[in-house]
């Protein structure tokens, strides 16, 4: 069988459309926080999460318990709540004797667990005789079609046939199936994990899949006949389309079916529709996987499960399941009662043994029984929760006087309202959390300053930046601004001793430059620790040293482990310093002109051509002549027809001098081609003047910080440091793809101080003072220390002030510590803050050092605001790190250009943290990763639960849940922008990806006018003025 | 007349087909008070009623005994509901009686019944308690009982492991006393035993990990109060110090 190209085509584009909502998954080695809805960012929030619990078998908002305990912690807003409730019982139908506002309230307030059922059996005769008491009317018998309906909704369309079988014959298909494809998957993408690697794996996934599962024995020995379903066709698609038509599943349910295929792994589909659509990643380029092959792979192995189990039951496609479900209904009822685990418990017995004994007659009578029994329970269940909850309305009369008609009416209004009432919690928490944030709000401008503040310091807008800039500018003369933490650079770098490129800003962009890092130290050997500890690693990797190394040195490992455990600090203090230095670098950041690249690719080639000679023809350096070099290197290039030197010094004849030519253009690459291929790449290096005045102009504008520039203005990146922690790049800056920012931070700093770049921002109205200089620092967000770099650069006036700089840098640290620890770490944490703010630094700092420490930070936990406006607004009100701040003066951005790049950049990286956040909170085994504990590394990209499990994507249980329950509080992303209502409204319109976000309810947005002080929130479709603070406005003059 | 005591001692001392009788009345049976009686009494009328007869039992005996106790331990593999399990191995536990029977050891062969018997009657006993809670104790209908019900939990594992005859328990002497017994006279018996042993632990794991782990919802049922649990440890502590006392060779 072979397809069409046609064919073909139509089942990628089949297979791409269905993994659309699947997320993305980033390697956890640059980890990107990200909607795990983003592929249903299209519908409302409300309809997203439906469909989203609906494919992934999670739950998307939090239990109602868990919102009764935030309402009475006071955390939500009661009133709000009683406003939807009112809104919600004036749409329904009234039932006389029946005050559904309270019994609603009631609903939310007193009872814990749901009170309705869907798809129950009960009718309302028999929920009015259970709550009589009395033995019900006979109701009519259920129509077996009625069930037979309801199976062939549940078990048909776009169900995979297999989940079926396993519904209706506990076959355990499914389990056994996700195992074979992770240990296919584990197998083909492994990034150096795996001493042995799979073969045949530059051909690509499937392709390479298929030569080893065809000569799987394992496989065949079990009765799997991979090998007959390959020999179908060559191509992935083909073997698609073959598994789909033997299924005997409908085409139009084709889309669908594979969507929920690939959403049975969703880690491992995340992050192989990312790898395939990476085209920069090295792995993806050499060993080619995408979708089309995971799921070739992923039906060939489940049509082979089918064929191997479902033969024992006559039931391995579609057709046949339905064929069950209509001819035999009563058994295919039983069946999907008894497997899927809905089965009344103490009937499980009876109905096993009945569907293993057979017989048409004895499974219909028990199917009767089983159904009556059934409605009945049911029927006593909804009595028992109507009673209870009647009981907490005070209405239990009420409830008694009810007529069956009344009773539906009521039942139907119950279980609509149970539907809705997730939204209904968290539009109040939300309200609740609006509220705090506007109650707290500074309108009114600073008083005027007489003289300029003595440094400035520009932080990245992450949450964990607001607590340190609290205390910072509570220590000192010192005013902190929030900026993306890429600063506005993105910048791709070369790290030193390194030679891969790595992309330092929001993965929504591209860098076009690249910024190399050069040691200004001449080269070291490696030291002897160093060394030794590559040679045990080594020893570690290979297949069987490992069984003698630890005989002989397994010993030195269980001193380094007690070191670790018992005396972390100390311990790895002192480890630190056998390990050597990086030597100090500088960056290269200016873009190299012709004659430069030309230099440099010029000397690239003389030193390669010495190395060639070197090792080819053993001459030692003294007699490598320049002459000969350059001969040697005009020849090569085809500018001259030999190199006489080198013949005459080596005594080659012509064939032999020629052979080298050959050998330097072919095996050196000392040819034209490559010469421009290496001036391409040096084109890349480094940023223009424009470009560097332009990040530096665009960075200072986006901030409002155009004038009154202090003696040291900080650039702060943050990174953080964790030991034993797959999760810690999950800690590192967002904005910075993951990374520390750093780097950004010093490349912004080397441009901003260049005398030139200064000059071309005075011509645009950036007048920053002679003696200003912007110093790079890294905030270390485990351990709250601030740590300033390329000192070296500061001139010498400006060293006296040196020390003032690092004690307030110091003392904002400690006091961070000290306010951050009770939450971290609430018995020692509290013990160690009583102290004194230095113990509690310690404190973080030895959690930083700790190998069992789970959870060595909260990280972005309990983010929840995202404002957008003057540090004004926000200075007096603890926000408790919960705090996206991004600063911003509408007066500097008529045109809306500035707000704009704020909405498209940080506010998208913003929304995705806080969507991983609630979505890892509200289900924390589906969308977060669980329990740390359990996790080991896979592949080197990314962690599974155990030792097989489905790639864990989301935010662990120790980053967001607090002994079990939620630390972290799921709101969505409450977006507040500081700027005349219509300047905002116009940006937000005309960035369609914020839009989309707000109109769809990702985003809860707050305009805050500065000149009437009306707040407007975009709510239900229409934006809605809110309150006016009763501050007084800004004045017309300072506006 | 031998051989008509030990076919009616083979309905106590369950030997297939005549063990199908033990199982129904314990089916039949749905209050924990006669379900405990039934387990702690049922093999000492069948050792009673042995110990009446004038000669051991035949070897043939044997073979049929050691062969319902591999079949029930066999069958017990994939069966979900507890109660019925616990009727399958009591079944398969007790067969083995009649090894003790014919290689009367220092210990008396009641003594042995009864320490193979009282797991089983706490097992039954957290059953009534598990079917009280949730309307059946049947493997995989509920799970995660761990993260549910801990305490109860952790009871009812060291109790299966009891009953399975793991070290330091009653049944592990007994098991150990046999396997070494049969060892010398007929080296394929012991290794039958040893298989049968291995069968139990198998389906005992199956059994708690339908019951015990997977995820579960924190609430709902009550867990086992502190002083029941108290109350079954002590139980089987003492389990433990009778088994290494009397049937361990302490004595």
């Amino acid at each position: 069988m072979s397809l069409s190209l046609g064919q073909r085509l139509r089942i990628r584009a089949m297979t791409y459309v269905a993994g659309e909502p699947i997320p993305f998954f980033w390697p956890m080695r640059a980890f990107i926080h990200h909607n795990p809805l983003h592929g249903l960012e299209h519908l409302p929030f409300e309809e997203a999460v439906a469909q989203g619990a609906r494919l992934f078998h999670c739950r998307c908002q939090l239990p109602r318990r868990q919102y009764q305990a935030y309402l009475a912690a006071g955390r939500i807003d009661r009133d709000r709540l009683q406003a939807a409730v009112t809104a919600f019982a004036a749409g329904r139908e009234p039932i006389a004797g029946i005050d559904l506002q309270a019994w609603l309230m009631a609903l939310l307030t007193r009872i814990e667990q749901p009170v309705t059922a869907t798809d129950a059996l009960a009718g309302p005769a028999g929920i009015a005789a259970a709550l009589a008491g009395t033995r019900p009317a006979p109701e009519a018998d259920i129509d077996p079609t009625v069930l037979a309906g309801r199976l062939r909704s549940t078990l048909l369309g776009e169900t995979p046939v297999y989940e079926a079988v396993d519904a209706l014959y506990g076959t355990g298909i499914g389990d056994e199936l996700d195992e074979l494809v992770i240990k296919s998957c584990l197998d083909f993408f492994d990034e150096g994990q795996s001493v042995w690697g799979m073969p045949l794996r530059s051909r690509g996934f499937f392709a390479a899949w298929r030569e080893v599962a065809s000569r799987n024995v394992r496989l065949f020995l079990r009765g799997m006949h991979i090998k007959r379903i390959l020999a179908v066709d060559e191509t992935p698609e083909g073997v698609i389309d073959h598994v789909m038509r033997t299924l005997g599943v409908a085409e139009q349910h084709w889309s669908a079916y594979f969507t929920r295929e690939l959403a049975r792994l969703h880690g491992w589909a995340g992050f192989i529709r990312w790898r395939s659509s990476a085209r920069h990643y090295h792995w993806s380029q050499r060993y080619p996987g995408d979708l089309v092959d995971l799921l070739a792979v992923r039906l060939t192995l489940a049509l082979a499960l089918l064929q191997e189990r479902g033969r024992r039951f006559g039931v391995t496609s579609a057709p046949a399941v339905r064929e069950l479900i209509e001819t035999r209904t009563p058994e295919a009822w039983l069946r999907h009662e008894l497997h899927t685990g809905r089965i009344l418990p103490d009937q499980a017995q009876r109905v096993e043994e009945t569907l293993a004994l057979g017989g048409a007659r004895r499974i219909t009578a028990v199917f009767g029984e089983y159904v009556r029994r059934q409605r009945t329970r049911e029927a006593e269940r909804q009595a028992q929760s109507l009673r209870l909850l009647a009981g907490q309305a005070g209405a239990t009369q009420a409830l008694q006087r009810l007529d069956t008609g009344q009773l539906e009416a009521l039942v139907r209004s119950l279980r609509e309202f149970e539907r809705r009432e997730g939204m209904l919690w968290l539009r109040a928490m939300e309200a609740h959390a609006m509220h705090r944030l506007l109650s707290g709000i500074q309108l009114a401008p600073p008083p005027p300053r007489d003289k300029r503040p003595f440094a400035q310091a520009l932080f990245c807008i992450d949450t964990r930046s607001e607590r340190i800039r609290r205390h910072l500018e509570s220590v000192g003369d010192y005013q902190t601004f929030g900026i993306a933490g890429f600063f506005g650079v993105p910048v791709s770098f070369m790290e030193l001793g390194k030679g891969s490129e790595t992309h330092l800003c929001p993965v929504l962009l591209t860098p076009k430059n690249l910024a190399l890092e050069m040691s200004v130290e001449a080269p070291r050997d490696l030291n002897a620790v160093t060394a030794m500890e590559k040679a045990l690693h080594e020893l570690k990797e290979s297949v069987l040293s490992p069984f003698v190394t630890v005989e002989a040195i397994g010993l030195l490992f269980g001193f380094d482990m007690i070191g670790k455990t018992l005396l972390p600090r100390h311990y790895n203090r002192w480890r630190s310093q056998l390990h050597e230095h990086k030597p100090p670098t500088h960056l290269l950041i200016d873009k190299l002109d012709r004659d430069q690249a030309d230099s440099i690719v010029r000397a690239v080639q003389r030193a390669v051509i010495v190395k060639a000679v070197e090792q080819d023809f053993e001459l030692t350096a003294e007699r490598i002549t320049d002459d000969m070099v350059r001969e040697l290197r005009e020849a090569a290039l085809g500018r001259q027809p030999g190199a006489p030197e080198l013949a005459r010094t080596l005594g080659l004849d012509t064939a032999a001098e020629q052979a080298f030519i050959r050998r330097l253009r072919e095996v050196y690459r000392i040819d034209p081609a490559f010469a421009r291929l290496q001036l391409e790449r040096l084109a890349r290096i480094g940023f223009s003047l424009d470009e560097q005045t332009g990040f530096v102009s665009q960075a200072l504008r986006s901030i409002g910080l155009t004038r009154d520039f202090s003696r040291f203005i900080l650039l702060v990146g943050h990174g953080s440091t964790s030991e034993n922690n797959p999760y810690e790049s999950a800690l590192d800056c967002g904005a910075c793809g993951g990374n520390h920012g750093l780097v950004n931070a010093r490349v912004l700093a080397q441009m901003a101080n260049k005398p030139e770049v200064r000059r071309r921002l005075r011509a645009r109205g950036i007048d920053i003072a002679e003696d200003a200089w912007f110093i790079p620092a890294l905030h270390n967000t485990t351990t709250d220390a601030l740590e300033l770099h390329d000192l070296d650069r500061l001139p010498s006036s400006h060293v006296v002030y040196l020390d003032r700089l690092r004690n307030g840098l110091t003392a904002a640290s400690r006091l961070c510590a000290r306010e951050r620890l009770p939450e971290l770490q609430p018995r020692r944490g509290r013990q160690a803050a009583q102290q004194a703010p230095a113990a509690a630094f310690r404190e973080t700092r030895r959690n930083a050092m700790d190998w069992s420490q789970v959870r060595p930070e909260w990280g972005l936990s309990r983010n929840a605001y995202f404002v957008i406006g003057r540090r004004d607004l926000t200075r007096e009100l603890a926000l408790q790190g919960r705090a996206f701040l991004h600063s911003y003066d509408y007066r500097l951005d008529p045109k809306r250009r500035l707000l704009e790049n704020i909405l498209t950049g940080p506010l998208v990286v913003g929304q995705w943290i806080n969507m991983e956040h609630y979505f890892s909170t509200v289900d924390n085994e589906c969308f977060g990763s669980g329990s740390k504990v359990y996790h080991n590394v896979a592949g080197r990209f990314g962690v599974m639960t155990g030792n097989l499990s489905d790639l864990r994507t989301g935010l662990p249980a120790q980053t967001v849940l607090e002994q079990g329950r939620p630390y972290h509080q799921p709101v969505r992303l409450i977006t507040l922008i500081e700027a005349p209502f219509e300047h905002a409204r116009r940006a937000v319109e005309d960035v369609t990806a914020i839009k989309h976000l707000v109109r769809n309810g990702w985003i809860r947005l707050l305009v805050i006018d500065p000149g009437t002080a009306a707040v407007t929130l975009y709510d239900d479709g229409e934006w809605r003025e809110q309150t006016r603070l009763t501050q007084p406005p800004i004045p017309e003059e300072s506006t | 007349m031998d051989a008509a005591i030990y076919l009616l001692a083979g309905l106590f001392l369950p030997l297939f087909p005549l063990s199908m009788a033990f199982n129904l009345l314990l089916r039949r049976l749905r209050r924990p008070a006669p379900r405990t009686l039934l387990l702690l009494a049922w093999p000492q009328i069948g050792l009673a009623l042995a110990a009446t007869a004038a000669s051991p039992p035949p070897d043939w005996l044997l073979y049929w005994a050691l062969l319902t106790s591999a079949l029930y331990a066999f069958r017990a593999l994939t069966l979900r509901e507890l109660g019925l399990w616990n009727g399958f191995i009591a079944s398969s536990l007790w067969a083995l009686l009649w090894l003790t029977l014919a290689r009367p050891g220092a210990v008396p062969p009641a003594l042995h019944g009864l320490g193979l018997s009282l797991p089983l009657a706490l097992l039954g006993l957290l059953g009534a308690g598990l079917e009280q809670r949730f309307g059946a104790a049947y493997a995989g209908l509920h799970g995660g009982l761990a993260q549910r019900l801990p305490r109860l939990s952790g009871v009812l594992v060291v109790v299966v492991l009891a009953v399975i005859a793991m070290p330091l328990f009653p049944p592990f002497f007994t098991l150990l006393t046999l396997t070494l017994a049969t060892a010398a006279a007929a080296p394929a018996m012991a290794l039958a035993l040893v298989a049968v042993w291995l069968l139990w632990s198998w389906a005992a794991a199956r059994l708690l990990q339908g019951l015990v782990v997977g995820p579960g919802d924190r609430h709902g049922a009550a867990d086992l109060s502190r002083t029941a649990t108290w109350a079954y440890a002590a139980v089987l502590g003492l389990l433990a110090g009778a088994g290494l006392y009397l049937l361990g060779g302490l004595a």
